[in-house]
C-alpha cells in the first residue's frame, strides 16, 4: 500500500463528512423556520437572556418546546429583560415554526407575557 | 460541579460577555480563527507525514506546523472556555459537548503516542496511521464543535 492511498481517503472521508453537516448549519437565521406565523401558548419553564441567542423553554401540554428570541442586546431592546418573566408564567408567542412539523422549536417575534407585548423582532412582526 | 460551573456562570466578565453586543461575536471569531489556523497545521503536519508536500524538508516543517499548532490550540482553548463560561451548566450537559471534549483527549493521547513512536526507528507504518487517526480525530472534534450551536 503506497502512503498516498490513506491521504485520498482521508480527503474524501473528510470531505463527505462536513458535506453531511451542511444542513445543521440552517438553524441561524431564518431559513429553517416555515411562512406564515405560528402562535404558541403555554407556561415558561426556562429563560435564558443571553448570547449566542436567547431562548425559552415553554411547556405546552407536556411537551418542552424552545422558544428562539432574538440576540440578547435585540431581545433587551425590544423591552424583554430580566424581570419581564418569571418560570412558571404564561406566555403567547408569535413568530415562525419549524420546517419539520415533529420539530417542537419556533423563532419568535413578539412575545406576550403578564399582559405586555415585546417585538423582538420589529420589523418581523405581523401587520396589526 | 454543578456548583462550580453556576459560579462560573456568575462572575463579572462572564455574565458581561453574556450580554454583549461586540465582545461575544469577537470573542467567537477568535476562536474560529484559532480553530482555522490549528486545524490546517495539523492537516498540513499530517499530510506531510504522509508523504504529501515532499519538496518541504520533513523536521523543519514539522517543527513549524508544530509550533503554529501549538499556540492555535492555547488561543482556541482560551477562547473555547470563554464561551463555555456563558452557559456552562448547559453545555457540560450536552452529550455532543462532550463527545467534543472526550475527542480532544483522544487527538492529545495520539499525540503522545507519536511522539514516543518517533523515537524509535523504522516506525515510519504506525506514524502515518497515527497521522491519518489525527486527520480523522480533528476533523470530528471540528464538526462536533459546529454542531454544539444548533442543537
Amino acid at each position: 500500500m503506497s502512503v498516498r492511498n490513506p491521504v485520498l481517503t482521508v480527503t474524501s472521508a473528510a470531505a463527505i463528512t462536513a458535506l453531511l453537516a451542511i444542513p445543521a448549519l440552517a438553524h441561524h437565521g431564518w431559513s429553517w423556520t416555515a411562512d406564515g406565523f405560528f402562535e404558541l401558548e403555554g407556561v415558561i419553564t426556562e429563560i435564558y437572556l443571553g448570547n449566542p441567542h436567547a431562548t425559552l423553554a415553554v411547556d405546552v401540554e407536556g411537551t418542552s418546546w424552545r422558544v428562539e428570541l432574538a440576540p440578547p442586546s435585540a431581545t433587551m431592546r425590544a423591552g424583554f429583560t430580566e424581570e419581564s418573566a418569571k418560570v412558571g408564567n404564561e406566555v403567547t408567542a408569535i413568530g415562525n415554526r419549524s420546517r419539520e412539523e415533529t420539530e417542537p422549536r419556533m423563532k419568535a417575534v413578539r412575545l406576550i407575557v403578564n399582559g405586555k407585548t415585546y417585538d423582538v423582532y420589529p420589523n418581523r412582526v405581523p401587520p396589526s | 460541579m454543578q456548583e462550580a460551573l453556576a459560579a462560573l456562570e456568575q462572575l463579572a466578565p462572564v455574565q458581561a460577555l453574556k450580554v454583549s453586543f461586540y465582545v461575544y461575536p469577537l470573542v467567537n471569531a477568535l476562536h474560529i480563527a484559532a480553530i482555522g489556523a490549528l486545524w490546517t497545521s495539523i492537516a498540513l503536519m499530517d499530510l506531510r507525514l504522509l508523504g504529501a508536500f515532499s519538496s518541504l524538508p520533513e523536521s523543519a516543517s514539522l517543527a513549524i506546523f508544530r509550533r503554529i499548532a501549538l499556540v492555535a490550540m492555547a488561543v482556541a482553548a482560551a477562547s473555547g472556555l470563554a464561551l463555555f463560561a456563558v452557559r456552562a451548566g448547559h453545555y457540560a450537559e450536552m452529550t455532543i459537548f462532550l463527545v467534543k471534549m472526550g475527542l480532544i483527549v483522544l487527538a492529545g493521547l495520539n499525540l503522545l503516542i507519536f511522539d514516543r513512536l518517533a523515537k524509535r526507528p523504522r516506525s515510519r507504518r504506525a506514524l502515518a496511521l497515527s497521522a491519518i487517526a489525527s486527520l480523522v480525530l480533528w476533523m470530528a472534534v471540528l464538526i462536533c464543535g459546529r454542531f454544539i450551536g444548533f442543537l
